[in-house]
């Protein structure tokens, strides 16, 4: 009975996947053909100066926009765990539906909101600030914006769910055994709500690192992000082989957070602090 | 549930009366809005986007920003357009063959997975199987023109839809798969195999049945994430095939219409549609 689900996850996941893991080691040849010879020149033109800045602002990118994101949303996912019935699925809901639009609808929006003859350059214009409309597309703060805008839920869900877990009578204990209110979150629920944290992370950097169109739309060419460069990689110049040790940097830094996950559950981190 | 317990302790506490402990509740009062207002604040920023894309859909003017009076011209507009009702078919047609492989794959699956004597490795294949959740969609879609390219297969509407049925597939295992743990503690399927009914028969006169609601609300799920789905389908779909995301990104990269906006509120309409189905279709489960 498994045998359709695994025959899909075959050809549609992992053959890909290792497909795009091999390419990366090959040599490109004549017009773009894929010649059978191990090379490191991929990898080693993806660290090369010409490329080196997008791979770091990519990274900083994504780091702001998750830090930023568990900033947020760690109040957001907190209040929610304490919501119960009808309230909690309301706010839940209300949360899923920007999850789920698709992507481009509010980005399209984003483009209007901020754009030169936008609401936010109006609004300032209005209140005397600026004498001229500006435009805050193509700056790193707008893709920075959008990359908090799409992936918070990504890291509000996980946060919610390692949250709600925490047995109320913990955070009781710790204030019946004399901690304030900081100092049962800062022993008790925090540490606890660590998984959560870990995996929120986790599935907020990875797709930010991979994300193309909040750069394409929101940004310029000066800001344009790995997924940018694989795109272009794969739709426009046709250098496969670069393009697949593009990608498979982001399945690496995929693979090595749920590796670090894995190793810190079991050697019991995430439970440390809390059982005091 | 959970917090009751704790109800009778918090009690414990001395209660200090008069002005200090009216003032003490305010201030608690105050901090509990304190956040409640923050989380409005952000959901907010979520859904301001949102509000600003329907608002400008019934907006007269070219120029986005300037409102100049109600209009339906754009929805009319998006209805007549030929090439739109094109695309808009194309995306059902994929979303529903897409949604059907993965109700059905789902099903076996979760039933294998609950039913079925644990196997070598099931902890790994279960995380195998929310494996294109954690994928990040550029990944699936760049790995996946470039095997298809190097085996041969062609790009086109059964290979997208395939495709779109394995991103959707962590979807439907995993409300089914909910749905089949907890039927199982009713030991109803046991019951009528001890009655005589063969595996097959308990299967199809009981599980299947009894797991109905999950299989439409994993599937309606899969159908949304399969219509919805742009990146992935931008790598692989054929030329030819465009799909009504594709259509939005093509219009976004020609420039600003006013149609985009009346679009993307219908799309948004249908979301909140499928939304609401799930979710009462999960509450129905639950009680």
């Amino acid at each position: 009975m498994l045998a359709p689900a695994s025959l899909w996850l075959l050809a549609f996941l992992i053959l890909p996947v290792a497909s795009l893991l091999i390419l990366g080691f090959t040599h490109r040849g004549a017009f773009g053909a894929c010649e059978w010879v191990f090379t490191w020149d991929n990898f080693r033109r993806a660290m090369d100066v010409k490329y080196l800045p997008i791979m770091l602002r990519t990274v900083s990118y994504a780091g702001t926009a998750t830090l930023l994101c568990l900033l947020l949303g760690y109040p957001l996912a907190y209040f929610l765990s304490f919501q119960a019935g009808k309230r909690r699925d309301l706010f839940l809901v209300l949360l899923m539906i920007p999850f789920w639009t698709s992507c481009l609808v509010a980005l399209y929006s984003w483009i209007i909101i901020l754009g030169r003859e936008g609401l936010i350059s109006h609004l300032l214009m209005r209140l005397g600030i600026i004498s001229k409309p500006a435009s805050f597309l193509g700056t790193p703060a707008a893709v920075i914006l959008g990359l908090v805008y799409f992936y918070l839920p990504f890291m509000v869900l996980p946060l919610y769910a390692a949250l709600e877990k925490i047995p109320r009578t913990y955070v009781e204990a710790a204030h019946d055994l004399g901690a304030g209110k900081f100092e049962a979150f800062r022993k008790v629920t925090f540490p606890l709500s660590m998984p959560g944290v870990m995996a929120g992370v986790i599935l907020t950097f990875v797709p930010c690192m991979g994300d193309f169109l909040s750069a394409d739309f929101l940004g310029s060419p000066r800001t344009y992000l790995v997924g940018n460069l694989i795109q272009n990689q794969f739709l426009m110049v046709q250098d496969w082989q670069f393009g697949s040790a593009l990608t498979s940097l982001i399945v690496l830094f995929l693979i090595t957070g749920l590796w670090a996950r894995h190793i810190f559950e079991e050697q019991g981190v995430f439970e440390g602090e809390g059982e005091e | 549930m959970k917090r009751r317990p704790t109800a009778p302790r918090r009690k414990k506490a001395p209660q200090r009366g008069g002005l200090w402990g009216a003032t003490e509740k305010l201030s608690r009062l105050r901090k509990t809005n304190g956040l409640l207002a923050y989380c409005l604040g952000l959901y907010g920023f979520l859904y301001l986007p949102l509000a600003v894309m329907v608002a400008f859909s019934f907006n007269g003017a070219r120029r986005n920003v300037v409102w100049t009076g109600f209009t339906f011209k754009w929805y009319a507009s998006l209805f007549h357009n030929a090439e739109m009702a094109r695309a808009m078919a194309t995306t059902l047609e994929i979303a529903v063959a897409a949604s059907v492989m993965a109700a059905a794959m789902g099903m076996l699956a979760a039933y294998a997975m609950t039913r079925h004597a644990p196997f070598r490795g099931r902890g790994l294949y279960a995380a195998l199987l929310n494996a294109p959740l954690m994928m990040p969609e550029i990944v699936m879609g760049v790995g996946l023109l470039s095997f298809f390219s190097r085996v041969g297969l062609p790009l086109n509407f059964w290979s997208l839809a395939c495709a779109h049925a394995l991103i959707a597939l962590p979807y439907t295992t995993g409300s089914i798969r909910a749905r089949l743990l907890s039927l199982k503690d009713s030991n109803l399927e046991d019951a009528a195999m001890d009655l005589g009914a063969t595996e097959w028969q308990a299967f199809r006169q009981i599980t299947l049945p009894l797991a109905r609601p999950a299989i439409i609300s994993g599937a309606l799920l899969a159908f949304t994430v399969s219509f919805e789905d742009f990146v992935t389908t931008f790598f692989i779909a054929g030329i030819g095939i465009v799909t009504m995301p594709i259509k939005v990104y093509s219009m976004m990269k020609f420039g600003v219409t006013p149609e985009v906006n009346a679009l993307a509120s219908c799309l948004l309409v249908l979301t909140i549609i499928a939304l609401t189905i799930n979710r009462t279709l999960v509450k129905e489960t639950k009680s």
